[in-house]
């Protein structure tokens, strides 16, 4: 396939930090590309690199050599058509701003008028199922409502890619997994191409299309893993599946080096 | 939940009350010029300041007060959040600053004196010189400290560079400034009644000065005690306002 019908392409991206004992090198050669509609899980061993990838393909650091290319275009600052949902919700949803006011944020360059934006908010706000909540302010919530917010907040402007990092790391159990069906949920619906680095294998082929897999220093791509699991999945027939132990397996000692 | 603030108020009350009590009556038999009962400063007092002198003296010294300290934190704001924003600038001016803050603020009186005369303008120009640094150092700081999470989260969403400012940065920040503004809240009175020592007939020190060196000391007590009481209220009101607008800090720190 041609790059530019890739919603993504990540073309031989090396990237190297200067640091005072001399460079590091971080990524060696990273490829991949991913189509539109498409889920990918990004895993590997912690400090391999995966937190430096995720800020590549937002635009907020640029690489030492390579590129990436969103809809066809060089990245070289957050794009527009782009959205993310942070690891640290805490920090990452405005405190001093109200629910709406927070998921309006994105909305504030669309032109979009005030009722316009006030439906969109409360369509996605339907969607992460939190109807009501939008005078609320973030820290009246529980971390998980707090996280169905900076859910909502990212695709309230209908982004083409949706980048995660580790969206829920500060989550209970529980919480995780409702959140995963919620993703799940949210892209059945609104069908954006998403992108998560996570270190939980099980999660990334619960939910993902592709793993890819990172592993080395520097970090190569050391596999993309199809995941051709059925749809809808299901917490439990899902994960109770021959073929997902299998995956699971496979990638699980792929990040530790076994294979 | 009323319980508490009560006894949150006693707390606060018992020893302004015992401290009265104790002069009232330890004054009681005073003869001494300098140390009148504080019976009778509290009749001069009502007799004064309730109300006939306050359009002459406590109207003058308060609106000297608000306007230089207005200017000075608005401009203290923009600098701070300007140099706070741009690391190279920060660089270049950061030590300039250092030595420019450790001047007094009432020393510098003598300088606005020779640049505007004993006028009013000189006063309000000492009052907000003042007061832009505490503020702007405020700011400075609450800039460099900004969370990189929420710094990166406006860069995403494309925030321009106003919004990122006005509605990021600056609410980030919010309780630094607002205690650098305090501060400069306090300078600015110290520079108000200092002013008014210098040529001057109206205002607060102005009035203090003036009947000390008439030897009407018990007026002098008054103004002091005057001093004392505004000081106080206007602290008080601050710290209520503050409160008010960040009421998400204190929460959810609570919360946290």
């Amino acid at each position: 396939m041609n790059s530019d019908q890739q919603v993504i392409s990540v073309e031989s991206v090396h990237m190297e930090y200067s640091t005072p004992g001399g460079t590091k090198k971080v990524l060696s050669d990273i490829s991949f590309e991913l189509p539109k509609g498409s889920f990918a899980s990004i895993v590997g061993p912690s400090g391999v690199g995966k937190t430096t990838l995720l800020r590549l393909l937002t635009g907020l650091m640029t690489p030492t050599s390579g590129a990436i290319k969103f809809r066809g275009s060089t990245v070289t600052s957050p794009p527009k058509g782009l959205s993310v949902v942070l690891q640290d919700y805490t920090r990452s949803l405005m405190p001093w701003l109200t629910v709406e006011k927070n998921i309006a944020l994105p909305l504030r360059k669309s032109g979009m008028s005030k009722k316009q934006i006030a439906d969109a908010i409360e369509v996605v706000l339907e969607e992460v199922g939190l109807s009501g909540n939008q005078k609320n302010y973030p820290w009246q919530l529980s971390g998980g409502m707090q996280q169905r917010v900076a859910i909502a907040r990212a695709i309230v402007m209908k982004p083409e890619l949706l980048i995660m990092d580790e969206p829920f790391a500060s989550v209970d159990a529980q919480t995780r997994f409702d959140l995963e069906d919620l993703v799940l949920k949210v892209r059945d619906d609104f069908k954006i191409t998403t992108v998560m680095v996570t270190h939980d294998i099980d999660e990334a082929v619960y939910l993902s299309d592709f793993v890819i897999v990172l592993y080395g220093t520097p970090a190569k791509v050391k596999e993309i893993i199809k995941v051709d699991l059925p749809f809808p999945r299901n917490q439990i027939a899902t994960r109770g599946s021959k073929k997902f132990s299998d995956l699971r397996t496979k990638i699980y000692g792929q990040v530790r080096g076994l294979q | 939940m009323i319980l508490k603030r009560l006894s949150s108020i006693l707390l606060a009350i018992w020893l302004p009350i015992c401290l009265v009590v104790a002069w009232w009556f330890g004054s009681a038999d005073s003869t001494d010029p300098f140390f009148p009962p504080l019976s009778v400063i509290w009749e001069t007092f009502l007799a004064l300041w309730v109300f006939e002198l306050v359009p002459v003296h406590v109207v003058p010294s308060l609106t000297n007060l608000f306007t230089g300290l207005s200017v000075g934190v608005v401009i203290g704001l923009s600098l701070g959040v300007f140099i706070g924003t741009n690391e190279r600038v920060a660089k270049y001016v950061e030590p300039t600053i250092d030595f420019i803050r450790s001047i007094p603020g009432v020393a510098t009186i003598p300088i606005f004196i020779l640049l505007f005369g004993l006028d009013p303008i000189m006063r309000i120009s000492a009052i907000s010189f003042a007061s832009i640094f505490p503020t702007m150092l405020a700011a400075i700081q609450g800039m460099h400290q900004t969370n990189a999470t929420i710094i990166d989260t406006a860069r995403v969403f494309r925030l321009s560079k106003a919004d990122t400012i006005f509605r990021v940065r600056i609410p980030a920040a919010g309780p630094i400034i607002a205690s650098g503004i305090q501060v400069s809240l306090q300078v600015a009175f110290v520079v108000t009644i200092a002013s008014e020592l210098l040529g001057s007939g109206f205002g607060l020190g102005a009035f203090t000065l003036i009947a000390t060196d008439s030897f009407m000391i018990t007026d002098a007590w008054t103004g002091v005690i005057l001093m004392g009481i505004l000081g106080f209220s206007i602290n008080f009101f601050f710290d209520l306002v503050e409160r008010r607008i960040l009421r998400w800090y204190l929460i959810s720190k609570k919360i946290a």
